[in-house]
């Protein structure tokens, strides 16, 4: 199928794991000059990983990289560039305080005699490329001025200034509006007219449907698939996507009865994004909220978990009273616990011990007139390492030595200390190997027989169709679709997922 | 509902390095003290007299309680450049309330309210603005000398009466008051950082604010509270420092932030926060004054002292990168 151009780039059985875990395993790729290749995958089948490869940002264990008639067991990522490879993220890398010009020159500016840099020739010659591009953006303004949109149209063009004849898109829609994404797209046709090779990464699969000539699907770390863009449809993809998994997801599911609404919200929008969302969630039940980056799933995990603050319109009650944080601490006061999906930057403390760490929202039980009971402290951490079954089982151990499952469960662990009744967390169980995850699982199950409320926000398929008795797909900011996980597969669940995408590629 | 016990507890694969550098970097402190004091003893056996010590101990009694204050503010990941200054201000404070009104007790108590307040303003900047507190508080300190020379009129205020008694003059068991002063403040420090809720939230907003915030500690009520207590040991220092002179000078506190700074780094606590010890900043305070007085006694020169000083505190921050 390879079409007869000649290949701006080959991969040849990559592989690479990442303690003992297979992250690629022999994934050949290809891209031929003027393509536009599209690349989907689950979370965690790959792509990441393929990208960092493709950058240079990370060496394969082994397979080969061949790009401009040269071949590399591995690139770094000066390497990569001067071979002609760049790589543009969702938030691209620039220098917010240079210029427009400055941003696409940076490295290679123009000078006069004396090594004094000609500003008038580097805007002259910025124009002029953009121009070209059929961008229009001001060269002499402050990249920090322009908006998301702006800069990755800026990343291009300093790709292009580059010489590169290969670009890697990494999610680039995720954060522009439906005017600009497919501005984007006719920019990515006429680059790929003029010879550039284009990689195009995301979770929208109408628009990688729409732009890619071929599209390639991993899964589980292996190539499953590589189709024509012409001949593809999404339902297709899907199937691909997910593999036609035999072994149903296990739900582990005791029917709970339908008990009184203990969160209540009606018509909610804010400045995080939510547009009129209204939602009851019933005490010991498990919500799962789902969609594509930037639908909302966050934002109103945020709302309720009352770290953000940004109330717009609309209301919110606790167990029948209203309820509008102004701080987290307002929050955690009606029991409402929010565990972030990046421990490290945002939940543990890593230079801290396992008990401080669990301790940490609820020093007040712990304490009198400001004094620290530190022997309960240590009981308490012991018998909540019990039970989540938290190894090591070694309170004054730093959290930082913790595996990233372990991490997680202490996370949980300070969540139930202080005295939880709803859990909001993002991404439960993230980067955690399965035995853990299933523990996680099942805590989290145990809390809500007891009678907590769990609302998660997950990509992961199989962790929603198996914890959730509720799935909300959400997409603009409001909730589309509610489903029922019992017989529901990830294809359907995915599908659902994708029927929102309606954003238009023409 | 139980789990088999069978965890994959993988030890995160980095973990011996970091703690064997963090070691490294304590028994580093003491070897380096030992060999000062090896070395002084032999040049010069009055050295070791108890004389001598307790000299050394009187010399750095108010850096040690500075550095006492300063250590909770760099466990929180703070920073105070104002110290110094602040020092200055409070003496005055102290110095001009007992020359206009007789009272040694209104003195005391203008130097610590002084240095507290001094204190609470430098926190509450700092909790509110997205300034680094390096830029916020170098800017109180420029203020804050001007303040001290206004104050002063450019010359010191002489005569503290009981005070210099008593700090300048006064011991105990032959130990001078402004050394137990120090050991007060490090006890108290220490107790504030071992067993108190303020102590704990200094440690963890140091090592990761997000996840404090996320905790639902009060993080700007913190700092503000952090900053006003490493205030009121600057005032404390402020009015022993005026006794030890019997005056208030504006320059008296010139310098105490940078040493302070580098006593609480040389003794383990890493500029980044998040952890640290006020007995290892004893031992920085202990380190400073030590070589500071060996110099004197072996006859090095005063410019060559501060070379020599410089060498020690640069050296104590690089191993402490590595740890």
């Amino acid at each position: 199928m390879t079409p007869d151009t000649p290949l701006a780039i080959q991969v040849q059985g990559v592989t690479k794991s990442f303690l003992g875990q297979r992250a690629l395993d022999d994934v050949d790729f290809e891209v031929a000059r003027g393509e536009v290749h599209g690349l989907v995958g689950k979370n965690g089948a790959g792509k990441s990983t393929f990208m960092k490869i493709l950058s240079g940002a990370q060496p394969p264990d082994s397979g080969q990289i061949i790009v401009g008639g040269t071949a590399f067991k591995a690139l770094n990522p000066a390497e990569g560039r001067a071979a002609g490879i760049a790589i543009v993220y969702q938030n691209p890398e620039l220098h917010l305080d240079l210029s427009v010009a400055a941003n696409i020159f940076l490295g290679a500016e123009p000078r006069k005699a004396f090594g004094i840099l000609d500003d008038k020739a580097m805007a002259t010659r910025a124009t002029e490329l953009l121009a070209r591009l059929g961008l229009d953006l001001p060269v002499n303004q402050r990249l920090g001025d322009l908006d998301i949109a702006d800069r990755q149209q800026v990343a291009i063009a300093k790709a292009v200034r580059e010489k590169a004849h290969v670009l890697l898109l990494d999610e680039p829609t995720a954060a522009l509006n439906k005017a600009q994404a497919e501005f984007l797209f006719r920019l990515i046709r006429d680059l790929a007219r003029q010879g550039m090779a284009v990689v195009y990464v995301s979770h929208h699969l109408d628009e990688v449907l729409a732009i890619s000539d071929r599209i390639t699907v991993l899964r589980n770390g292996r190539k499953v698939a590589l189709v024509e863009g012409g001949s593809a449809d999404k339902d297709g993809l899907i199937s691909m996507i997910v593999g036609r998994t035999l072994d149903a997801v296990e739900t582990h599911r005791s029917v709970r009865p339908k008990t009184e609404p203990f969160l209540v919200m009606d018509g909610v929008s804010n400045a995080g994004g939510l547009d009129n969302v209204s939602l009851e969630v019933g005490r010991g039940e498990i919500v799962g909220l789902t969609g594509l980056i930037g639908g909302g799933a966050n934002a109103l995990a945020a709302v309720i978990g009352g770290i953000d603050h940004r109330h717009v319109a609309g209301r919110m009650s606790l167990g029948g009273e209203p309820y509008a944080p102004r701080a987290v601490r307002e929050a955690i006061a009606r029991g409402v616990l929010f565990i972030p999906e990046d421990m490290r930057g945002r939940g543990l403390v890593m230079s801290l011990s396992i008990a401080k760490n669990i301790s940490l929202a609820a020093l007040r039980r712990l304490s009198k007139l400001g004094w620290l009971k530190l022997a309960r402290e240590t009981g308490v951490a012991t018998d909540m390492s019990e039970r989540l079954d938290l190894n090591p089982r070694a309170p004054s151990r730093e959290v930082r030595f913790l595996s990233g499952g372990n991490q997680r469960k202490a996370l949980l662990g300070r969540a139930i200390f202080a005295d939880g009744r709803l859990f909001v967390l993002e991404e439960p169980t993230q980067g955690v190997d399965v035995e853990s995850q299933r523990q996680i699982h099942d805590h989290l199950r145990s809390l809500a027989n007891k009678g907590a409320t769990i609302v998660f926000v997950s990509t992961d398929l199989e962790e929603l169709i198996a914890l959730a008795d509720r799935i909300l797909v959400l997409r603009n900011g409001r909730i589309e679709q509610a489903l029922s996980p019992d017989r529901l597969d990830p294809e359907r669940l995915l599908s659902a997922i994708q029927t929102q995408s309606t954003r238009s590629v023409n | 509902m139980s789990s088999p016990a069978a965890t994959a507890a993988k030890p995160a694969s980095r973990k011996p390095g970091a703690l064997r550098g963090q070691d490294l970097g304590r028994y580093t402190l003491l070897i380096v003290l030992l060999l000062i004091v090896v070395v002084t003893a032999i040049g010069n056996p009055r050295f070791l007299s108890v004389n001598n010590l307790l000299n050394i101990l009187f010399q750095v009694s108010a850096l040690g309680i500075v550095a006492s204050g300063q250590t909770i503010l760099l466990i929180a990941g703070g920073l105070d450049l104002s110290v110094g200054a602040a020092l200055s201000v409070a003496g005055l404070a102290t110095a001009l309330t007992i020359m206009h009104t007789g009272s040694v007790a209104l003195g005391i108590l203008a130097g610590v309210v002084a240095g507290t307040v001094i204190g609470a303003i430098n926190g509450m900047l700092v909790a509110t603005n997205r300034a680094t507190p390096f830029i916020i508080t170098l800017g109180t300190m420029t203020f804050l000398q001007g303040v001290a020379i206004l104050m002063s009129g450019g010359s010191p205020i002489n005569g503290t009466g009981a005070l210099f008694d008593v700090f300048g003059l006064g011991d105990f068991l032959r130990v001078p008051w402004p050394v137990y002063a120090m050991f007060l403040a490090i006890l108290v420090m220490f107790l504030i950082l071992r067993f108190t809720t303020l102590g704990r939230y200094a440690f963890a907003i140091g090592g990761n604010e997000e996840a404090a915030r996320l905790s639902g500690i009060p993080v700007r009520r913190i700092k503000i509270a952090l900053y006003a207590l490493s205030g009121l040991f600057v005032g404390v220092a402020g009015v022993i420092l005026t006794g030890v002179l019997d005056s208030g000078l504006p320059s008296m506190g010139t310098g105490y932030e940078l040493r302070a700074i580098a006593a609480v780094v040389i003794g383990g606590t890493p500029l980044i926060g998040g952890r640290g010890t006020v007995l290892g900043t004893l031992g920085g305070v202990l380190l400073l004054g030590l070589v500071s007085n060996s110099m004197n006694l072996l006859g090095v020169g005063a410019n060559f002292q501060s070379a020599v000083l410089g060498l020690i505190i640069t050296a104590a921050v690089l191993l402490q990168k590595k740890a």
